[in-house]
């Protein structure tokens, strides 16, 4: 089967800056085509155990968001063709203001920002900064939305939907089922591309789903092999490289 | 005073993740519906006078009000509600309504425990299932409230992420919630988090203040001051609710002062000039934040003020000016412990001892033909573990050592080493 379309997560600055680098360039070697690198914040409701305390740990040791827009900004400059988007809580964004934070972004490579507790109807100015400054807001769609707000979400003229296939959090096992397909068919009925993910973790179900989705979303899997094997760099970028290769199916 | 479309001025909303929008807009549709259903509000008010022990008495405190030379000194005994404060107020009020909502399953999220226990036992009261999320370290910290809950037949979850207090127990009710809401409930305990949390909170706390006018107006009692703590906002958000949108009385909240000024050292949100302006746990309100908007560590001797929010609508009303606020130290809430306990032979607990403590301070700024009255939201039966080791730590101490010795000879009290000598 031809190769299919990844966006692979990772959280900055986890579980060191160095290893975190190790690890993003193991998932481009592996052949992810977006990152979507999550900066680290002290509440993440959206997400599960594993990102919590890799997120908690980079945070322990002093991590800023400085620090992760430097990361950033040296993963952009050695792959400038890799699509890179920010993933992070509200709190990062509004704090230090809106425009403030986008123009920061845009300035080290990103491209889009993944903000689930900004909805995309009470954004703060989100979608409007990102297209000031290049970028764009990628909204969060989850099957648990009533018919009719899926619909006006669809319909708001978004680039791109992130479709959190399972209701609930990140990083438990997804099924790839007639309702999962039937929620992608309603994501896209405006015409915005679609990334899916939430709990992949094998090829089977990156296969199931790649021919519904502008690319499969993988993150959990990643943080827990980061977290197995951060006392052996290699080990950990050889098996982020072929978990890439299987999602991939290249 | 309602929410419009969730926020009070600019403060409040629903900032939360898509999976989390359904469960909180049935929620906001079914609470609207049963607060003017006669059926609903009949049971509440009974399970309020025969469950909760309502209302709560009005005590005018003779000696205080000498010895503070000033204002007429009233306590509204909020304490006295079954459970020992006036958290089970909204227990009760969010358990009847997801009753009524077919819900089967509560899970809450809780601090020192004093949420925890109210819906444990409101459960219990209830036949509902129970879970409780509450920090690894609330957990070690506040054993008698754990022993309470399960005791009530709830399951307290020890939750292992982040900084294992009350923050990442919220976060984890949150979690759950989103994957389970079509048979769950969340009862969250404080006037904070997503709309239409914040409403839902003020009104069943309401029942405190709807009484306190009530009490005052057949008693003649001249009202100066309200005084209450705040750590989230539900006791003084129900306390001051009926007087919001008067210009009279003043309304007085005291928050945490901890042990100082530095970050870390307290939990004000509203005094000093460490909070801003920010978006957590679903909410805009001020928030203890550093520069790049993640929380910062906050400090009190009272776990239930030891928070880095405040409801939304307390902080609206802070920056409108109709709320004052506050900080009391540690020490100071301390020594309005034993003031009133002293004094009144009425033992706040620490949180309330912060409302205690600010009333002692503005006293004599009242005329003395007026009441400054004080919310007991809580008593301090609970706090034995920390005024303890203050009040008396040898005492404590050689007691401590004699029931470990004991636990571990495996002896029954009668038969051991402390009832020979």
């Amino acid at each position: 089967m031809a190769k299919i379309k990844l966006m692979s997560h990772l959280v900055a600055g986890y579980p060191t800056d160095e290893l975190a680098l190790t690890a993003a360039r193991a998932l481009v070697a592996g052949g992810a085509d977006i990152l979507e690198i999550q900066l680290p914040f002290s509440d993440p409701s959206a997400d599960g155990p594993a990102i919590q305390s890799a997120c908690t740990e980079a945070l322990a040791r002093g991590y800023r968001t400085a620090d992760g827009l430097n990361f950033i900004k040296t993963l952009h400059e050695e792959n400038p063709s890799i699509t890179i988007y920010i993933m992070s809580y509200g709190s990062l964004i509004y704090t230090p203001g809106v425009h403030t934070f986008c123009r920061k972004a845009a300035a080290v490579g990103v491209k889009g920002m993944i903000i689930p507790d900004l909805p995309f109807d009470n954004d703060e100015g989100l979608t409007k900064a990102c297209n000031e400054n290049g970028m764009e807001n990628i909204p969060v769609a989850a099957p648990s939305m009533t018919p009719e707000r899926l619909k006006k979400l669809a319909d708001a003229g978004f680039s791109h939907i992130y479709a959190a296939l399972r209701a609930g959090i990140t990083g438990t096992n997804t099924m790839i089922d007639n309702h999962t397909l039937e929620f992608l068919k309603k994501v896209s009925a405006g015409g915005s591309k679609v990334y899916g993910g939430f709990g992949i973790s094998n090829g089977e179900q990156s296969a199931a789903l790649a021919s519904y989705v502008e690319a499969v979303v993988a993150g959990s899997v990643f943080v827990r092999i980061i977290a197995e094997n951060k006392d052996n760099p290699t080990v950990l970028a050889q098996k982020l490289t072929e978990k890439v290769k299987e999602l991939t199916h290249s | 005073m309602e929410s419009t479309d969730g926020f009070f001025n600019e403060y409040g909303g629903k900032y939360v993740a898509e999976v989390l929008r359904r469960p909180l807009d049935e929620l906001e549709k079914a609470f609207s519906f049963y607060m003017k259903d006669a059926d609903f509000l009949e049971e509440l008010r009974i399970i309020q006078r025969d469950y909760i022990g309502r209302e709560t008495p009005l005590y005018f405190a003779p000696t205080a009000t000498k010895l503070l030379g000033g204002a007429q000194i009233y306590i509204k005994l909020e304490g006295l509600a079954n459970t020992g404060a006036h958290k089970i107020n909204n227990a009760i009020g969010q358990c009847v309504l997801a009753k009524k909502m077919g819900k089967t399953r509560i899970i809450a999220e809780t601090g020192a425990g004093q949420h925890g226990l109210a819906t444990a036992a409101a459960c219990a009261k209830l036949g509902l299932e129970c879970i409780v999320y509450m920090g690894e370290i609330d957990v070690r910290r506040q054993q008698p409230n754990v022993a309470a809950m399960e005791l009530y037949g709830a399951k307290v979850c020890a939750v292992t992420s982040g900084s294992r207090t009350l923050k990442d127990a919220v976060n984890e009710a949150m979690r759950d919630w989103a994957a389970n809401f079509e048979n769950t409930h969340y009862v969250l305990g404080s006037a904070l988090g997503p709309a239409p949390f914040p409403d839902i909170v003020r009104e069943f706390q309401s029942v405190i203040g709807n009484e306190v006018k009530r009490q005052c107006e057949e008693r003649g009692i001249k009202i100066g001051a309200m005084v209450a703590c705040v750590g989230g906002g539900s006791n003084s958000i129900g306390f001051f609710n009926p007087f919001i949108d008067q210009k009279e009385p003043r309304l007085i909240g005291a928050e945490a002062g901890g042990i100082g000024l530095g970050i870390g050292e307290n939990a004000c949100r509203m005094t000093g000039d460490a909070a801003r302006e920010g978006i957590m746990q679903g909410y805009k309100s001020c928030f203890l934040l550093d520069e790049d908007g993640q929380a910062l560590p906050t400090r009190s001797i009272s776990a239930g003020l030891d928070y880095c929010g405040i409801g939304p609508q307390l902080a609206a009303l802070g920056k409108s000016g109709r709320i004052e606020f506050t900080a009391i130290l540690d020490e100071e809430a301390l020594n309005a412990v034993r003031f009133f306990a002293k004094n009144e032979g009425i033992l706040f607990a620490l949180e309330s001892a912060h409302a205690g403590a600010a009333a002692m301070k503005i006293a004599r700024e009242i005329p003395c033909d007026q009441a400054v009255i004080i919310n007991m939201s809580g008593r301090g039966d609970k706090d034995v573990f920390i005024t303890s080791p203050v009040f008396r730590p040898e005492e404590w101490n050689r007691f401590l050592h004699a029931e470990i010795e004991r636990l571990e000879c495996n002896k029954d009290i009668h038969d051991a080493k402390i009832m020979t000598k």
